[in-house]
């Protein structure tokens, strides 16, 4: 297990590494931050002022080899455009993301295995055709549509839920749901498909002519075998979410990581992207180990 | 249900509880959080909405309709030639206990100024300026500017004073002012939230406290408002200005075309002025711009002093352009040289729309032209010095905001043979600019007024429009939005129905 740990660690900080150094070359490409944050009259004397306040003045190779120095002193550097260190608006703005990640693919997960395992005891049936076409509705239908609809109906309309923000539990009530439906509709349908072909075998077979009953065939025997692909897709759609739930977090006023990316980008604010995007690589590596070790815990045959 | 049933049982609880406290407290919702919420910042419209005469005050304070008047200061003349007293109000006090005085304002000018601290203000206002103070005692300061200022007491309203403790080199985390309103807390990504000052130098506020919220979204920022989660929502789109809850105002950024006078065929004054007959201004009002957008004359807006009421719009005269076109063409100009029209992504509402239909207006009076909608970050190497060598003629798109009421702060820069944005080289023009520069009164608002003239005459760019802005507002609130909605929203001139 720890050589296991081990390996993924080395290649997970290999590709880390190629991605601080993309990422750091590829935000200099979108220009010089300072015509933003100056105002159009500023004298040319203020601008090079500020580069030179900021480093921008220094040539790109050495800003990189000074990026890197303090990194690994686990030192992002300050925000250009606020008055802070770059990685607190960031954690700041992690917190809030895993959060409402962790709530959202909770429900998401138990929504879905227990629906998509009884649309497959009953391939084609009336339950079967319904989930189908919500969950296949769900994963195709646009977020910031959605959400805009939601807001129109539930609280403009109707008054029953607040617009946004983050102040009580109704508040999360409208940006779980939206960000529920797509995650929702993808992880049901591989469930219907990995649970359909699980009680399509021998094991289930053996079961049912030893006269056990359907709730323990589908949610003991066969849903552990099943389970295996629904948990990859499980961890590829909470990275998602992680990653930044830009469209919900904008319209809902929730303070995520995700727009705060997305601000960071538009106002070139280089520290906020890097350090946003080094602890959401850390997060979303801690998620992988997570699901490699729930794969040995699901299947005693896999060993690391 | 349970949500509503809530605010109602809530509602009901607070009243009883609280009497009549609670409803003198309002809502705002932004669309930008606060980056930075230092005073020598607040003339970032996101900041200064916030800030700007709540928390932190100026020295004076341009009112619109009536001009300049006292605020931390309460009179100032000009003692001798660029040297102007002002003598500041006594018995005011910061926020955290400490007394205003001159040293506060000697020290505010020069920490806004200080290259290391990096502060809008002191860059927007005051570039290429040196401002000497000299403290002559507790409530008297001279401040001699240089090149002199003829408009200091105006150039005064921008200038936010903070206590001598506000470090020079680091932006301050709680702004502390002499202000209305005294900063209570600031929860990143959520929510700021002031309280009346109890003791303000001034009348006490009917508002009595102030919550601030942000939200990107122009649609749910209105929804707010509607719902009654918020009072006031002070930018909205054009789309959402739909209710009796919605108010228009100019937002005092006027669009324009900026042409290269440097670059042929543009420094035929004939090619320029067919650029202005060959656009229909008016057809975009109430189409593609909204309703009560003003057609511009000038760079500045009507509410700026020497705004020239006699100059007439050029009207859309496609026939005249051509003419125009033909004759300049006659006399060996390269009409023909294709001409480059750089517009800026996202600089407003509608802006590609804008820029593809006034580039069929000009193909359609024979104009060589092509459109390229830029990044900012581009967009700016556009317009501001020093040019590309190699570039070829070009028009550049751009939007300039003037709520200062003084042509000063938008005319050297702009049309200077030495200006940052000036792509104009005219000597008389110059002379103009600074001699309106140096006066004060009507024969500066004669001088200026004579200015635009000049300009419009000679073609100088392509004027197009005042721009309104939308804000929606809560009727249980007796406030209306005016031309300083668009940098500064003073709680202390709200008051409830």
């Amino acid at each position: 297990m720890k050589k296991f740990l081990w390996k993924r660690a080395v290649a997970s900080a290999i590709s880390l590494i190629c991605l601080i150094i993309l990422v750091f070359f590829l935000s200099r490409l979108t220009g010089d931050p300072t015509d933003l944050f100056l105002p159009e009259t500023a004298t040319q004397e203020a601008r090079d002022n500020y580069r030179r306040v900021h480093g921008l003045d220094q040539p790109l190779v050495s800003q990189f080899f000074r990026y890197v120095t303090d990194l690994v002193q686990l030192n992002f550097g300050e925000s250009v455009r606020r008055a802070e260190p770059a990685i607190d608006p960031v954690l700041r703005g992690f917190a809030w993301t895993l959060q409402l990640a962790t709530v959202t693919m909770a429900l998401v997960t138990l929504a879905a295995i227990t629906l998509g395992s009884l649309a497959a005891f009953h391939v084609g049936g009336f339950f079967d055709r319904v989930a189908t076409f919500f969950s296949l509705m769900g994963a195709s239908a646009p977020d910031f549509w959605i959400a805009i609809i939601a807001i129109v109906v539930f609280s403009v309309g109707l008054g029953w839920l607040p617009t946004s923000g983050t102040g009580s539990v109704w508040h999360w009530i409208m940006p779980v749901a939206v960000l529920f439906i797509r995650p929702f509709g993808l992880i049901l349908q591989v469930v219907r498909g990995s649970m359909i072909t699980a009680l399509n075998s021998a094991y289930v077979k053996t079961a049912r002519a030893k006269g056990v009953e359907n709730r323990p065939i589908i949610f003991v025997h066969a849903l552990r075998n099943a389970l295996l692909p629904v948990i990859t897709v499980i961890g590829d759609q909470t990275a998602a979410i992680l990653n930044g739930a830009v469209i919900v977090e904008t319209i809902f006023g929730f303070p995520g990581v995700g727009k705060l990316m997305i601000d960071s980008i538009l106002q070139r604010d280089f520290n906020v992207i890097l350090a946003a995007i080094m602890v959401t690589a850390f997060a979303i590596f801690i998620l992988n180990i997570m699901i490699d070790l729930l794969y040995a815990v699901l299947d005693p045959r896999i060993r690391y | 249900m349970a949500y509503k049933l809530g605010r109602i049982a809530a509602a009901f609880m607070v009243s009883a509880v609280a009497g009549h406290a609670m409803a003198q407290e309002v809502t705002v919702v932004l669309a930008e959080e606060l980056d930075n919420v230092d005073p020598c910042e607040a003339s970032r419209s996101n900041i200064g909405r916030v800030i700007l005469q709540n928390v932190s005050e100026t020295l004076t304070e341009l009112v619109p309709g009536t001009g300049v008047e006292p605020r931390l200061a309460t009179s100032w003349e000009e003692t001798e030639k660029g040297t102007w007293r002002f003598h500041l109000r006594e018995g005011v006090k910061f926020s955290d206990g400490t007394a205003f005085d001159a040293e506060d304002v000697a020290h505010s000018i020069a920490r806004m100024t200080n290259p290391d601290l990096i502060c809008e203000i002191g860059n927007k206002y005051f570039g290429g300026i040196e401002l000497k103070t000299n403290v002559v005692d507790e409530n008297t300061i001279d401040i001699t500017p240089d090149p002199v200022q003829p408009i200091m007491p105006l150039l005064a309203s921008t200038i936010t004073i903070a206590p001598s403790e506000a470090p020079m080199d680091a932006y301050v985390d709680v702004p502390i002012g002499t202000g209305p309103y005294v900063w209570d807390e600031y929860v990143r990504g959520q929510r700021i939230k002031l309280s009346a000052n109890p003791d303000y130098w001034g009348e006490a506020p009917s508002v009595t406290g102030a919550t601030y919220l942000f939200r990107s979204d122009a649609s749910v920022r209105a929804a707010m408002v509607k719902t009654g989660e918020a009072d006031i929502a002070p930018n909205i789109a054009l789309q959402d200005a739909t209710t009796d809850m919605d108010f228009s105002y100019p937002n005092s950024e006027t669009v324009y075309m900026r042409l290269d006078h440097s670059i042929p065929p543009l420094d035929d004054v004939r090619v320029r002025q067919a650029l202005n007959y060959a656009v229909d201004k008016e057809a975009f009002l109430g189409t593609i711009l909204a309703d009560g957008t003003i057609i511009a004359k000038g760079i500045t807006p009507p509410s700026t002093i020497g705004y020239n009421d006699e100059v007439e719009p050029y009207p859309f005269d496609l026939e005249k352009a051509k003419a125009l076109l033909a004759e300049a063409k006659a006399d060996g100009v390269p009409v023909d040289t294709k001409i480059t029209v750089v517009g800026r992504i996202g600089n407003f509402s509608a802006v590609q729309e804008t820029m593809e239909a006034l580039l069929s207006m000009w193909q359609d009076a024979g104009f060589n032209i092509e459109l390229q909608m830029q990044e900012v970050g581009d967009w700016v190497e556009h317009l501001v010095r020093p040019f590309a060598e190699d570039r070829g003629p070009e028009i550049v798109q751009a939007m300039h905001d003037n709520a200062n009421g003084d042509p000063v702060f938008s005319m050297f820069f702009k049309y200077d043979c030495e200006g940052a944005q000036s792509a104009t080289c005219d000597e008389k023009l110059d002379t103009m600019i600074e001699e309106a520069t140096a006066l004060s009164g009507d024969e500066r608002a004669a001088k200026w007024s004579e200015t635009f003239a000049y300009t419009h005459e000679i073609a100088a760019d392509v004027m197009l429009w005042h721009m309104v802005g939308f804000s929606r507002v809560n009727p249980r609130l007796d406030f209306e939005p005016t031309i300083k909605t668009n940098s500064e929203l003073q709680l202390g001139q709200i008051k409830f129905n």
